[in-house]
């Protein structure tokens, strides 16, 4: 389980992370939702280490994040795969090597054992036939699900994706949306994503969080939170309403 | 002073101590597993590729420049038989290398920084360390060492280029036979001369490539802050080049490895 408690975090002259308290539970999928600027993608990086928090503590399965020694870091994180907003894939690598990179690197498999994996993850989002493709030559929706692929390599218990919807065409959100939650039923893999996409969150999420003003502000499942009335209903539906009636009234 | 004024200061000093921070990371991941072989070996091969075009055409330039300068105070000096010598002078024990690394800072620095800002961006480096990659030791050593000994190798292709280019003016221009034009080289060109300008070249390799690679990974920002810090990165390469050469043209003038 990853736990946070009291996650406090600055940038010099901004305060992005105030309280942060929240589990994220075995084998469902937890959404953290708020708006773009809010700390969400710091949060994240807190998370996996990239980032240190001034205050608080983040544990997975038991094992301290903050101030962890480059060592406990490492370990922490090969238990983790994430998936950057954009994919962040390799731009010199085509979609096989991406894929192969951290298995290759470590040289923790055999050459057969690598193409087997590769292979049969490519074959998971549906990409094999794209292997000796450049990054650049695929799609926004496509780059993601070769990140994930990526991210999914190492068989890591947490799965963490940052905006995965993120500029991404209605369609290419759609095939996103269906990937994490087949990996979410078929994997059982714990997931947590942060996004400000309502219909993705609508899709994927057991459970919801709301992130406002540093704080987690609401929590609830997907019914709950869905239902009016409720924060997170409250938050997403309003807000949209009203500043659309407000423009359409200033149109 | 201004916004402006102060918002160009805290930049500058981003850079300075981005640059700094590289030279530490550098060494502290130099000597540790895995060593990159592979990536080396496939930044050796761009370095050659990259750089080899511009610094033969700097080489052909700067010969071509030497030669008709030599042999236009030559005749003017009645010293014409001595132009050979004074131009080979020139261009081994200082230009190639001076100009070579300007051209390698303007080529591939400048390519370190883009490439290695734009991965920071992209949020590559955070997906290397999050697959337990240190990208110093990944993207940044491989990049360092390949500089280091690719700019030797890159100058005496300079070198060649340039010879012969000041060969070929000096037999057009001035109608001096390449026998004549090259008879009193050897008189002042000492093995010392070629040494230390083939280990400054190391030199400019070395400050060149960290410099340019420290821009690149603790860069912030989005497009405009990258442009800004390609600039920045082959200004500080260049005063960087005019330091180390500075440094050892005292040196130089001390200890007499160029002395005729």
């Amino acid at each position: 389980m990853i736990r946070a408690h009291g996650v406090r975090f600055a940038f010099p002259g901004r305060t992005v992370l105030e309280d942060i308290s929240i589990d994220i539970e075995e084998s469902l999928t937890t959404v953290i939702v708020g708006r773009s600027g809010i700390g969400k993608s710091v949060f994240l990086k807190c998370i996996v280490g990239l980032l240190r928090p001034q205050a608080g503590s983040i544990t997975i399965d038991g094992q301290e994040v903050v101030g962890a020694t480059r060592q406990d870091t490492l370990s922490i994180r090969k238990r983790i795969g994430m998936l950057f907003q954009e994919g962040a894939l390799f731009d010199s690598m085509s979609v096989y090597e991406n894929v192969a990179f951290p298995l290759a690197y470590h040289r923790s498999a055999s050459a057969h054992e690598i193409d087997k994996r590769v292979n049969a993850y490519l074959d998971l989002v549906g990409l094999r036939e794209y292997a000796r493709a450049m990054p650049q030559e695929l799609s926004g929706g496509m780059k993601r699900k070769v990140a994930v692929a990526r991210a999914m390599i190492l068989e890591p218990h947490y799965l963490l994706y940052d905006e995965p919807t993120a500029g991404l065409d209605p369609s290419s959100s759609a095939v996103v949306e269906s990937m994490i939650r087949r990996l979410q039923r078929e994997r059982a893999i714990t997931q947590l994503v942060v996004t400000h996409d309502i219909d993705l969150t609508r899709y994927i999420a057991d459970r919801i969080a709301l992130l406002e003003d540093g704080r987690i502000s609401a929590r609830a499942g997907r019914e709950e939170a869905f239902a009016e009335p409720s924060a997170i209903y409250d938050h997403f539906i309003e807000n949209r309403e009203r500043i659309r009636a407000e423009n359409g009234s200033q149109g | 002073m201004s916004h402006a004024q102060s918002e160009s200061a805290r930049e500058w000093r981003h850079a300075g101590a981005s640059t700094a921070s590289m030279y530490g990371n550098f060494f502290f991941w130099l000597f540790r597993e895995p060593f990159p072989t592979r990536q080396l070996g496939q930044q050796i091969v761009r370095v050659m590729l990259e750089g080899f075009g511009i610094l033969a055409v700097s080489g052909v330039v700067e010969g071509a420049m030497f030669a008709w300068l030599a042999g236009w105070y030559g005749m003017k000096f009645s010293v014409i038989n001595w132009a050979g010598a004074a131009t080979l002078y020139l261009l081994l024990s200082a230009a190639t290398t001076l100009f070579g690394a300007m051209m390698f800072a303007a080529k591939i620095g400048t390519a370190f920084t883009v490439e290695i800002g734009s991965m920071q961006m992209s949020g590559q480096l955070d997906a290397l360390r999050l697959m337990a990659v240190e990208p110093t030791q990944y993207i940044v050593i491989p990049r360092v060492l390949a500089s280091i000994l690719c700019f030797p190798i890159l100058k005496a292709i300079s070198d060649a280029c340039a010879i012969g280019s000041s060969i070929v003016l000096a037999r057009l221009w001035f109608d001096i036979s390449a026998p004549i034009f090259l008879q009193h080289a050897l008189l002042v060109l000492r093995s010392t001369i070629l040494t230390t300008s083939y280990i400054r070249c190391s030199l400019h390799g070395f400050f060149i490539s960290i410099n340019a690679c420290g821009l690149g990974f603790y860069f912030q920002g989005g497009a405009i802050e990258l442009g800004k810090t390609t600039t920045k990165s082959i200004v500080i390469n260049l005063i960087c080049v005019l330091v180390i050469d500075t440094v050892y043209g005292v040196m130089d003038s001390v200890f007499g490895w160029s002395t005729v």
